[in-house]
């Protein structure tokens, strides 16, 4: 074996191990790996049960657009086409991503209605025997549209006059609890910039980044004797699939059984319950198995991307370092739809202002609707573009004070017992420690009084 | 024109399955012959998910039309392990950890089996190129790297112990 | 459209018959298999090279003949073809060059199609086989205008380049396995330390693979030096059209031209 087993670092909060651990430093098998290597493991489209019929989606060529007609007469004509379902024949069609937890309005329907707010949002699903004449029925339904003013910026999209993305909010932002942003308020921010040595305001943005997992987002349902369906799925939530696809099926939990935990490749691309109520609905029509699965287009321009991401960050410094206060306005765009991106932008709220202690903080975080396609889960969504704005704007900061950029993150590091922008009080925070030990491993040398810090107390500052 | 019987040499069996015109080897292999090791990332050869062997060279199996191969010899991952005994490179796979969500695994072990056939001591950079085609998108590589370079090892030991 | 049959015929005429009935013609399926897959081939028929008898790659008298089916391990795998396997190299993965054939590198888009921009370099011709019997074509007309309906590419013919004569250098995003930036192929002569000869071919930069006629010119009678050679790489702007893709903008292609010809003579 020439893997490398990293003895376990005990130097830092002796006072706290127990060193009672049976397996955090030593070497255990996977428990999936020998199915992995053989070939046996069972990822859902390796189900092939008899008499599969394959789903594929006829979707919006427009980016926003009202539907002036939809005509299906060639797509039913081509052999072996079985079904096609359009918005009329999904029970409740519409996605209820948030609504076990009481977060609503549920805002995107599951096929297309009478507008489409994104490129690639699907208006008609095409069941047919075999996946060739599926694919020929989509690309013969015919959609006739009357294009609408589209919006793809999120400033743009919360500007006087912009056009209406989704109606189901009535409004290009997402309202939080009566307010219009998730916001920050703690001390002063304006009284801090009046008496700051300096201020610094820069601007940071991300493009939407595609989690791009080798396999792509799909299902196979099939119809169970006892009226059951059985969802083979890769979905990252189980249950959560579960739940979702009976509120739209309007069926009981226990009318539908998911078969799902082997995902190959997630990365947050699998949280969003898209494929299977559609497949469920097919399947019933039909009353045979059906697939539906995204080819590599599909998961790359229709699955939910990690927002982009507008930040503002306007800091109060003092001349030795200190950060006495910091504003931040940030703007996720959620695309057409909420999907998790509400919750994503609370995360984002959550985090500022970094892990620093700053006695005056403002911040107005927006989830914004544009006509981009809905953005989602993605590893540390809501955090991940926040820290890299953060911790650029730290390493600007040192820069423009000549200052090392890591004595400048101890000094402002949150302490245990620091009360947060949020009103928390901060604990386990470890972070004097985490940077101290980065600096002896890569060989940055600290002053002594730096080396001496520590998060459990207030020595040094 | 109607489907027709397609004949190849599967995993060392001889295989006979029926198949509509342009049907994918790797369709043919995972819907008609029930072999599903070998999986469907992109089906435009460029994620290397689908690779098995035809004759001994690797080949994106989504990327072949079943007539141009008709007769010949086929290796899937399911034929690597001999009578329920992982190969070096199954074994090396597994105890470096080069697995994870699992997707890509049969590829990248059906690239290396071909690449070691070929060349039993690559370097670090044989084995980049060869892996190229293949993606994986949880282990950032290195483990895979280093288990196929262990694989190659484990296999000059076999070789010489015998 | 739905597939309704995949021809592999034994022979070029057999081929040539099928082309001239509508048939696609496939040689390794790299390009034409993604789309039937996806269904959005606009033929139904299908014609296979692989066993046409079109594999073969003969050195006579200081040209080579490589047969359109031949994949390009199997160019990079022969012992006088040595010159070409840093830009094979650079082409897809191992696993595609199995599959990937000479014939269809002449067809793909650019940026992709490395090999194709090396014959160019070369000053290749086209052996084309159609209903009205054989023809060679200059690998440039091919290139251009492609062949017409019912005619297939059946080889190409090459001449060696002499020792010291050949310059290849892709820039791409990754080191391998990456569509090309820009791609520089070259046979340049030199004798007393100027330039004698220059034949210099473009990838990456334009709709197909171009001839830089304004940098071989500017070339002719000066020495290779860093100067004369960034000289030429601006002068090859004007034979360029590059295009935005997810690689690369047209303004980057542009900007960097002149380095990596540059780079592609110096290193």
């Amino acid at each position: 074996m020439t893997y490398r087993l990293a003895a376990i670092d005990k130097s830092s909060f002796a006072a706290e191990r127990e060193d009672d651990f049976t397996v955090i430093g030593s070497v255990v098998r996977r428990s999936d790996a020998l199915g992995h290597v053989t070939g046996r493991t069972e990822f859902f489209e390796d189900v092939a049960p008899p008499g599969l019929a394959h789903l594929k989606m006829h979707r919006s060529a427009r980016h926003h657009a009202r539907i002036a007609g939809v005509d299906l007469t060639e797509a039913l004509a081509v052999p072996g086409v079985l079904k096609i379902l359009t918005h009329a024949d999904i029970p409740n069609n519409l996605y209820t991503p948030l609504k076990l937890i009481g977060v609503g309005p549920d805002d995107e329907p599951i096929l297309a209605v009478d507008k489409v707010r994104y490129l690639g949002e699907p208006i008609c699903a095409v069941v047919a025997v075999t996946e060739a004449a599926a694919l020929e029925g989509a690309a013969r339904v015919k959609v006739t549209y009357e294009d609408l003013p589209a919006v793809f910026d999120v400033e743009e999209a919360l500007a006087e006059g912009a056009p209406l993305v989704n109606e189901y909010h009535g409004q290009n932002h997402f309202i939080y609890e009566g307010h219009h942003c998730r916001r920050i308020r703690f001390g002063d921010v304006e009284k801090a910039f009046a008496e700051a040595d300096h201020v610094f305001e820069w601007r940071y943005q991300s493009a939407p980044i595609e989690q791009a997992p080798v396999e792509t987002t799909g299902c196979v349902v099939i119809p169970q004797a006892d009226g059951r369906l059985r969802i083979h799925s890769d979905t990252q939530a189980c249950f959560f699939t579960l739940d979702n696809t009976a509120l739209i099926l309007e069926t009981p939990f226990n009318k539908l059984r998911i078969v799902g935990g082997t995902v190959g490749g997630g990365f947050g691309g699998k949280v969003d319950v898209v494929v299977e109520p559609v497949a469920c609905v097919a399947a019933m029509m039909t009353d045979r198995p059906v697939k539906f699965v995204y080819n590599r287009y599909e998961e790359m321009q229709v699955s939910s991307p990690r927002a982009a991401e507008r930040i503002y960050i306007k800091d109060a410094v003092m001349d030795d370092g200190r950060i006495i206060g910091r504003k931040v306005t940030l703007y996720v765009d959620s695309g057409a739809y909420a999907r998790h991106t509400p919750y994503g932008t609370t995360k984002a709220a959550a985090h500022l202002p970094g892990p620093y202690s700053i006695p005056n903080v403002w911040a107005d975080c927006h989830c914004v609707f544009t006509n981009r396609t809905p953005s989602s889960a993605m590893r540390g969504f809501g955090v991940t573009i926040g820290d890299f704005a953060l911790e650029s704007q730290m390493d600007r900061i040192a820069r423009a004070l000549d200052m090392d950029p890591l004595r400048l993150r101890l000094l402002n590091a949150y302490r245990d017992g620091d009360l947060k922008a949020h009103r928390k009080v901060a604990e386990g925070t470890a972070l004097v420690e985490v940077i101290q030990k980065a600096a002896e491993m890569s060989g940055h040398e600290l002053p002594e009084a730096y080396r001496r810090m520590s998060s459990l107390t207030r020595e040094g500052l | 024109m109607p489907s027709q019987i397609v004949s190849l040499v599967v995993n060392g069996e001889p295989r006979e399955f029926i198949a509509a015109p342009g049907m994918t080897l790797l369709a043919g292999l995972r819907e008609s012959l029930g072999l599903t090791a070998a999986k469907r990332g992109c089906g435009q050869g460029t994620c290397g998910s689908c690779t098995v062997l035809v004759e001994g060279q690797a080949r994106a199996a989504c990327l072949v039309a079943v007539e141009t191969v008709a007769g010949l010899s086929v290796s899937t991952l399911e034929g690597v392990a001999t009578g329920g005994e992982l190969d070096a490179v199954q074994s090396s796979f597994v105890d470096n950890f080069a697995t994870q969500c699992g997707f890509c695994t049969a590829g990248m072990i059906m690239v290396t089996e071909a690449l070691l056939d070929r060349d039993p001591d690559p370097s670090e950079e044989d084995v980049a190129e060869a892996i190229s085609g293949n993606v994986c998108r949880c282990t950032g590589y290195q483990p895979i790297v280093i288990a196929i370079l262990d694989a190659a090892r484990r296999r000059r030991e076999e070789r010489a112990s015998r | 459209m739905a597939i309704h049959a995949v021809h592999v015929p034994e022979s070029a005429e057999a081929a040539v018959a099928l082309a001239g009935r509508g048939a696609w013609v496939m040689g390794g399926g790299t390009v034409v298999m993604p789309l039937v897959t996806s269904g959005a081939a606009t033929a139904t028929e299908l014609v296979s090279l692989s066993k046409a008898g079109l594999s073969g790659i003969e050195v006579r008298d200081g040209t080579v003949r490589i047969g359109a089916a031949a994949t390009l391990t199997a160019v990079g795998e022969h012992p006088r073809l040595a010159f070409l396997r840093p830009a094979l190299r650079t082409i897809a993965s191992p696993t595609i060059r199995n599959q990937a054939t000479l014939g269809g590198n002449l067809f793909v888009a650019q940026p992709y199609g490395d090999l194709a921009v090396c014959l160019l370099a070369l000053g290749a011709t086209c052996e084309i086989a159609g209903p009205g019997g054989r023809r060679d074509a200059p690998v440039a007309e091919v290139l251009a205008s492609g062949v017409t309906g019912g005619e297939v590419v059946v080889a190409v013919l090459a001449p060696l380049p002499e020792p010291g004569t050949w310059y290849y250098r892709k820039a791409m995003r990754r080191r391998l396995n990456s569509a090309s930036i820009v791609t520089v192929a070259s046979v340049t002569r030199t004798a007393g330390g100027v330039v004698t000869s220059s034949g210099i071919a473009l990838g990456g930069v334009a709709p197909r693979p171009v001839r830089a006629v304004s940098a071989e010119r500017l070339l002719l009678g000066r020495p290779l030096t860093p100067e004369v050679l960034t000289e030429a790489g601006e002068a090859a702007r004007a034979d360029t059209a590059p295009a935005d893709d997810a690689y690369a903008s047209a303004w980057y292609r542009t900007r960097v031209l002149p380095v990596h010809l540059r780079r592609a003579f110096l290193g």
